[in-house]
């Protein structure tokens, strides 16, 4: 009875087996195996207007305020859907790729990037050149130092949304004497610091406080500031590294010197007035989250319309006074002179040359090199 | 003649005719999906094109390079199922003996705290436990911490929040196994030994033992895999496997190695099943004695 | 003399290990009940927080009380969005995984046919397999086919967990179900299927409904094999999730709150039910004479 049942029990398996295999053989084109990659043909969205119809956008949360999009639909007429489900660069990248390798785009106009990650998906071919003729705003008041980043010359496929700075966000209380990368090292705040997740904000920051140039270091230079920040982690100095959740550490605390953005250090100043940003002695990582148009993009038109009204120093006051980034046009500190004065000479929203003058650029990796270094910068997050 | 034979085969054809669609289900979902993830593990390339290439050294890759976090997942694991069972297990026996009319109200308020969603529970208690709440403070002032200890992004707080949100998991089984218990046989245990707690020890304790090792399975398992308690909860020297498993697939889509860690992490759980279910059979799986047809 | 000396140290004696006794008669339920407090502490909180007052954007701390948030719960459209998306997929999941489940106990409980030993790891194993797993070999099967992520594999994925744990629950109930009731049924003429509407099926309803609460629970609530399968779509656990680093809107402890209250009431319901039919048919089977 036993052996006719194990014979049994293995005609049975062996049939799935037999059938999980053909099943198999007929895998899938146009599947993570096998596919092709690049730049085919990129096209160029084409600006038809009158902007009308619906529009869905893709934003990091908490980065406009409650007015504009509405004003903006009353404005044009168009039906905006504004969601903010972009927390990170190479999460959002992953949720997307399949869509975007296949031409689609979810459903998304427009979604919001960081320079880095808009170089990458234009170079996989998932980006469309914007049409000029749709944002006249843009090419008007762009200021100057941002009108020809490295990644993008002409400005052909990203405008910018917002810019920061990643720098130091300290509890004046707790840590008064954190002014440099390198403090966040001292064993006297062990357990109560706590450095971003973002590959080229942190790293760079680091290596900065160690005299390297982040753009010109070569990969031993990224490996070596790796490893130190993989001790300072087994010795317990940094608690965690985060995204956006450090304003929940910051708020509670739990920490007291961070790696963090500017303009968040401004709403957790609103409940806590000991917290404030910090320039670091060595300077700062200069960024950007752009707005680009992936491909398989429906109303691009309208898209481009909520580009050029964003544009308009008018329309972008209040987006800026909210977030309390730097804000990308010229024109808004005009404005602010007459309805927040207070906030005309904030070095956060319009910082002047010296403020970041020791500042780099996020740098830019990629291929093997990018692999590498993002292998080993994941070890040391979840060490 | 003939409809006698229609009637039997049918009769014979029923059970199939009832079990296949749900089967086909999982056979197409569950076990199909194995198989690609195991081809997936052996795939090379750079994203986003991967090529099959029977590359089995992604397999020593990705296990020298985290077999930290494996061994600490299984780890915090252990100690979960552990303190789960020294908390179950007296709870379980308090509702199934002593419960009374109020048996129902206790389970259910057991089971109706696991009706809030897992991440909001597991967020409660990272306010609960924060460093500036009332739980340090006390703790602080017990002395069971040091004066500026923490709890949270410590073992200690993954372990907790394991044990906490694997708990029913730990207490259904072993309460439906001494819920089936003949009380007759523990009075006459009570009869024959000379105190309660060797009764219990030689009558009750061996006979909820099938509950008691389902419910062990089933938070031993899904613990070793979780990565959630880890995450809010734990800090950079928390990770498990989860977690590296979650930052592969879903941040650096480095898919053959992700593959690869979660087809073993899948490897050796069900070998930990198999040798369970060789010892007591596939029905205790589910807290029950062999039943009869 | 001697007697007023003897008595004097009985009673201080007596009153002390009167109270050890009834600590350690008692410890059992003591420790039970200290375990149910410890099970609610974070409801306790959840709850608590639905009523928090946030002054700024973000919501860590107590900041006061007030009912205002519980006036427009929902008022986020994402979150409202999300919270439909997940009702919705829940609604079907349970659909389809209590019929496919309930089929499978009935064929593994009342027939003995090959391949019922296999039939039954295969329900079993996926209870015991890690979700992160789960999800992952989806996601590699659905990546390696090119398929877009979205509503349709989120439910494939719900019904496949599910079916298990819905086969579980409607077994137990089945087992000490009495088939005279049934063979007094077909005595009386009735074919196979009436059998099955008018006497099976109101007698193992409160099984199959339990089963598809647990399966509506499980599906709600499911947060790492969403995460793998949704691809861009959000449901309820995975806004949360997202929120969570920002701070989670006091709309989310109140529409917990709200599912909380509700899946109790449902069981509640689900056990009055029970002993409803308990009444009506005997289920165990050692009761009988």
């Amino acid at each position: 009875m036993t052996s006719k049942r194990r014979f049994r029990g293995l005609i049975v398996a062996g049939g799935t087996l037999a059938a999980a295999i053909v099943l198999a053989a007929c895998g899938g084109s146009g599947g993570i195996e096998n596919s092709s990659s690049g730049p085919a043909n990129v096209q160029t969205a084409k600006y038809t207007p009158p902007p009308s119809g619906d529009l869905t956008i893709s934003n990091w949360p908490l980065y406009i305020d409650k007015n504009t999009v509405s004003n903006f639909d009353k404005a044009t007429g168009v039906n905006t859907t504004y969601i903010e489900d972009v927390n990170d660069n190479q999460e959002f990248f992953a949720k997307m790729q399949p869509l975007l390798a296949k031409g689609q785009s979810g459903g998304r106009s427009m979604f919001v990037v960081t320079d880095w990650m808009a170089k990458k998906m234009y170079d996989f071919g998932y980006l469309q050149k914007i049409d000029k003729a749709g944002i006249p705003n843009v090419t008007a008041n762009l200021r100057d130092n941002l009108k020809h980043p490295s990644f993008d010359p002409n400005r052909d496929f990203s405008v910018p949304w917002q810019s920061g700075m990643t720098g130091l966000i300290v509890n004046s209380k707790l840590a008064p004497n954190v002014h440099s990368i390198n403090d966040l090292f001292d064993p006297q705040y062990k357990g109560k610091v706590e450095m971003l997740t973002e590959l080229r904000d942190t790293v760079p920051l680091v290596m900065k406080a160690d005299g390297i140039d982040p753009n010109t270091a070569t990969q031993q230079d990224w490996l070596d500031t790796i490893d130190k920040l993989k001790q300072a982690v087994a010795s317990g100095q940094i608690r965690r590294f985060t995204g956006n959740d450090y304003t929940r550490d910051m708020a509670n605390g739990d920490v007291s010197a961070i790696i963090g953005w500017s303009g968040d250090a401004v709403q957790l100043q609103a409940d806590n007035p000991d917290i404030q940003f910090r320039m670091p002695t060595q300077g700062c990582i200069l960024w950007s989250d752009n707005m680009v148009l992936p491909v398989g993009a429906p109303n691009t038109t309208a898209a481009e319309a909520f580009m050029n009204y964003v544009y308009d120093p008018h329309n972008q006051a209040p987006i800026a006074s909210y977030n309390s980034y730097v804000t990308p046009v010229d024109g808004v500190r005009e404005i602010f002179q007459k309805t927040n004065p207070d906030l005309v000479n904030d070095p956060l929203i319009f910082p002047t040359a010296d403020y970041t003058k020791n500042c780099s650029t996020q740098p830019n990796l990629s291929g093997q090199e990018e692999q590498t270094v993002t292998r080993a910068f994941e070890g040391v997050l979840n060490s | 003649m003939r409809n006698q034979r229609i009637v039997a085969l049918r009769r014979r054809l029923i059970p199939y005719f009832l079990l296949g669609p749900g089967i086909l289900w999982l056979i197409l979902f569950f076990v199909v999906p194995m198989y690609y993830m195991g081809r997936l593990s052996l795939d090379t390339g750079v994203f986003p094109s991967f090529q099959f290439n029977w590359q089995f050294s992604n397999y020593s890759d990705v296990l020298s390079a985290y077999d930290t976090q494996f061994i600490r997942a299984f780890e915090y694991s252990a100690a979960a199922t552990v303190i789960g069972l020294l908390i179950a297990y007296p709870l379980a026996y308090a509702i199934a003996f002593r419960g009374g009319r109020w048996k129902n109200a206790m389970l259910l308020a057991v089971i109706a705290p696991f009706f809030t969603t897992y991440l909001i529970r597991t967020l409660a208690w990272e306010t609960i436990l924060s460093d500036n709440g009332f739980v340090v403070h006390t703790m602080q002032s017990l002395g069971l911490i040091s004066g500026d200890g923490r709890v949270l992004a410590t073992s200690g707080a993954v372990i907790a929040g394991l044990t906490y949100n694997f708990l029913p998991f730990m207490i259904l089984p072993i309460y439906a196994s001494l819920e089936r218990l003949d009380r007759s046989l523990i009075e006459a245990a009570k009869d024959l030994y000379s105190s309660s707690r060797q009764a219990f020890l030689r009558v009750t304790l061996p006979l909820s033992m099938p509950g008691l090792v389902a419910g062990t399975l089933l938070t031993f398992i899904p613990a070793t895999g979780d990565y959630i308690n880890a995450q809010f909860l734990g800090g950079a020297q928390q990770s498990m496997i989860g977690n590296v498993i979650q930052s592969l697939y879903l941040k650096q889509t480095d898919y053959p190695a992700a593959a690869a860690l979660s087809f073993t992490l899948m490897a050796a759980m069900l070998a930990i099943v198999f040798i369970y279910i060789r010892f007591a059979g596939s029905e205790a799986l589910m807290g029950e004695e062999v039943e009869s047809t | 003399m001697e007697a007023h000396a003897a008595a004097l140290p009985r009673r201080r004696q007596s009153a002390g290990t009167r109270a050890w006794k009834w600590l350690k008669e008692h410890a059992v339920v003591i420790y039970g009940a200290l375990a149910i407090a410890y099970m609610l502490i974070p409801i306790a909180l959840i709850i608590a927080f639905s009523f928090n007052d946030p002054a700024g954007k973000f919501n860590f701390t107590w900041q006061g009380f007030t009912l205002s948030h519980w006036a427009h719960p929902f008022v986020i459209s994402e979150l409202t969005d999300a919270l439909l998306l997940s009702l919705r997929l829940a609604a079907l999941a349970t659909l389809i995984s209590t019929v496919l489940g309930t089929m499978i106990a009935l064929a593994l409980v009342r027939y003995d046919f090959f391949g019922r030993r296999a039939s039954n790891y295969l329900i079993v194993i996926p209870t015991a397999t890690p979700e992160v797993v789960l999800g992952a070999s989806l996601l590699s099967m659905f990546l390696i086919y090119g398929l877009s992520l979205g509503f349709t594999t989120l439910l494939i994925a719900h019904v496949m967990f599910c079916i298990s744990f819905v086969v579980i629950v409607v077994r137990s109930r089945l087992i000490g179900f009495d088939r005279s009731l049934e063979e007094a049924a077909q005595d009386l003429g009735a074919d196979p299927i009436t059998t099955f509407r008018k006497i099976t099926l109101p007698l193992i309803w409160p099984g199959v409904i339990a089963g598809a609460l647990l399966a509506f629970a499980l599906s709600i609530d499911d947060f790492v094999v969403s995460n793998f399968t949704a691809g861009t779509t959000v449901t309820f656990p995975l806004y949360i999730f997202g929120a969570a680093q920002r701070g989670i809107p006091v709309q989310v402890y109140i529409i917990a709150t709200m599912l909380f209250a509700t899946t109790v009431l449902a069981m509640i319901f689900t056990v009055w039910q029970q002993r409803r039919a308990d009444r009506l048919a005997s289920v165990r089977p050692e009761q009988e004479v």
